[in-house]
């Protein structure tokens, strides 16, 4: 497949999919917010996905006819406990009927608990879950990948490796054939001072021993040497993958979510994000985000999904 | 209000008689370049402190005009980085530029003990950057190179030497965020609670002359609705003039995406010693580099 490049092309190619292969079922927990219900029916009419809405089917009517959804083409599963909702939409993905876990408005936590959960929960082993934002930005020819920047709030090295796989998994399903990854730090030589450069270079190590697989990951580096190959050449770094990373793995969460919310708010940008590392990729938006970003979610979890299988 | 246009830095610098700017070191990065247009423009009075024929060489190859530098003769770096400082400290020159030299090299003789600028305070950059998607909105960051992982006093220091900036620019009660991944105070995250000391500190009079807030993410600091939907009715959020990042890889982070992703311009000066340090680097915008000279003769003058 060609590489995506843009969030509109991600759109493009999950209304691909859609027409192909025919659409992903979204398993929504608590869909009882108008604004969610929309962002659903759009990818409906686009053709890449279904869904499954979990919740109290009164308040799921009422949030419907607000935005104008037709119930029609859904399957609602009425539901009136809270921590229940969870669960009853997580099993609706572990049994198979259906693709993609997604948060309404229900608790983080009761969502969460629900993946967790040993039963009918999404955990896959004990691999890592992780959070990554994407972001296309102008001027930049590629997706940038960022994570962890919302999840996990300090990871040790190991949770390091197992979100670098995870990130690294979602840029192969949006086309990135081998992706470079960028192990980020203030600086890009190793300080025995500053943890996130020792995480780093053994990141690097791990990668080259094949510990962390279909990627070049090089790092310590500064953000600057990653994106800009002038940066990189000054600097006298010599590695694949200065200047031309596709993503991004933050030292913790302080770093990570100020880097990306100063992207999402000081450049031109369209961004979105995803919970990866499940055993289903996990949709889970904010109500501070736009129409247009829960849209972008579903359309990377319809092509997470879609590579997976 | 917050600040917009960083431009007027260029006709500040202008009023009265101008600044006498030392670089140290000339040779490259295009210092050499910037402070002689500087010097040109009348936004400072340029002393170059090097080798004076290479230096002439130099600024040949690249078509740079040296009429009305002055150029003082010390051929040796480290030499010349002393002369330089020992220039501002004495009152002969009112800022320093660091040329192509090591910053080690530059901050060693900065905090000489004789001859050096340190005031007791700590030395932290400032960088303020003007943000096109936001209607050339000014937000500062500090401290994004300087200090690794600041303390809490560290932290206050940082924000008083900012305080101290805003102030000769105009601002007078800047508002400060302190900046965390989350706007709630977590005892897992050491930034929220720092932050949340800070905001104390700030009400009980010790750190002055400013507002802050904290815990905030930087959305919320930034961006007056995401406030609102978070809830957080407080003077700085969504209206921050400056972010006080928790550390160096935060810090560098914000900066850079800054400089990297946004196509807008900047200002950056270190405080905290005696008189304004400027320090750019190679892949700044002339611009950039131009802003940068003219807020350290700002910050010099008063």
């Amino acid at each position: 497949m060609e590489q995506i490049r843009s969030l509109s092309q991600l759109l493009e190619y999950a209304k691909k999919i859609g027409a192909e292969k025919g659409p992903k079922k979204l398993s929504v927990a608590m869909a009882e917010e108008a604004g969610l219900l929309s962002a659903i029916e759009e990818a409906r009419q686009a053709g890449f996905a279904q869904a499954i809405l979990v919740g109290n089917a009164d308040k799921i009517k009422a949030a419907a006819d607000q935005a104008g959804v037709n119930l029609a083409n859904y399957e609602v599963i009425d539901e009136r406990n809270e921590p229940a909702m969870g669960m009853t939409a997580v099993s609706q993905v572990s049994s198979g009927k259906a693709d993609i876990y997604m948060k309404g408005q229900i608790h983080t936590n009761n969502f969460l608990r629900a993946m967790l959960n040993k039963e009918v929960g999404l955990r896959k082993g004990k691999n890592t879950i992780s959070h990554c934002y994407f972001h296309s930005v102008e001027g930049y020819d590629r997706i940038f990948f960022v994570a962890d920047a919302a999840f996990n709030m300090y990871p040790d090295l190991a949770a390091k490796a197992d979100i670098t796989q995870n990130t690294v998994n979602l840029a192969r399903a949006f086309g990135v054939a081998e992706p470079k990854v960028a192990v980020l730090a203030a600086v890009e030589v190793v300080n025995p001072d500053m943890p996130a450069t020792l995480d780093a270079a053994a990141l690097t190590q791990m990668n080259r021993r094949g510990q962390i697989k279909n990627c070049v990951v090089d790092g310590p580096f500064a953000l600057d040497n990653a994106v800009s190959e002038e940066s990189a050449k000054t600097k006298g770094i010599v590695s694949p993958v200065a200047g031309k990373a596709d993503v991004f793995i933050v030292p913790n969460i302080d770093g990570g979510n100020m880097l990306a919310k100063a992207i999402v708010y000081f450049s031109k940008n369209e961004t979105a994000g995803l919970i990866l590392g499940a055993a289903a990729p996990i949709v889970l938006t904010s109500r501070a985000d736009s129409a247009r970003a829960k849209l972008l979610s579903i359309a990377a979890a319809v092509t997470l999904s879609d590579f997976q299988k | 209000m917050t600040m917009q246009k960083l431009d007027f830095l260029l006709e500040e610098s202008r009023k009265g008689r101008p600044m006498t700017l030392a670089l140290a070191c000339p040779y490259g990065d295009d210092a050499l370049a910037a402070v002689a247009r500087a010097g040109r423009e009348g936004v400072v009075k340029a002393v170059l402190v090097g080798d004076g024929a290479r230096i002439r060489t130099l600024a040949e190859q690249d078509g740079c005009d040296l009429s009305g530098v002055t150029i003082v003769e010390e051929k040796n770096d480290e030499k010349a980085v002393e002369r330089s400082v020992r220039m501002v400290s004495s009152g002969e020159a009112d800022l320093l530029m660091k040329g192509l030299v090591k910053t080690s090299t530059l901050l060693k003789a900065v905090l000489d003990k004789e001859w050096g600028l340190r005031t007791g305070s700590l030395l932290s950059h400032l960088f303020l950057f003007e943000i096109p998607v936001m209607d050339r909105r000014v937000i500062g960051i500090s401290d994004g190179g300087m200090n690794t992982y600041p303390d809490l006093s560290a932290k206050a220091k940082i924000i008083e030497n900012a305080v101290s900036c805003y102030h000769k620019i105009g601002v007078p009660q800047p508002r400060i965020a302190a900046l965390a991944a989350v706007e709630a105070v977590n005892p897992d995250m050491q930034a929220t609670l720092d932050a949340a000391a800070l905001a104390k500190m700030n009400e009980r009079g010790q750190i002055r002359g400013c507002i802050v807030d904290g815990p905030l993410a930087l959305d919320n600091a930034v961006s007056e609705e995401s406030a609102k939907i978070k809830g957080i009715s407080s003077p700085v959020a969504g209206n921050a003039d400056m972010l006080l990042v928790p550390d160096i890889e935060s810090g560098n982070f914000v900066g850079k995406v800054l400089l990297y992703m946004t196509g807008g311009k900047g200002a950056g000066v270190i405080l905290g010693a005696r008189k304004p340090i400027v320090l750019t680097s190679r892949f700044d915008s002339m611009e950039t580099k131009l802003l940068s000279i003219a807020l350290g003769a700002v910050v010099a003058r008063s």
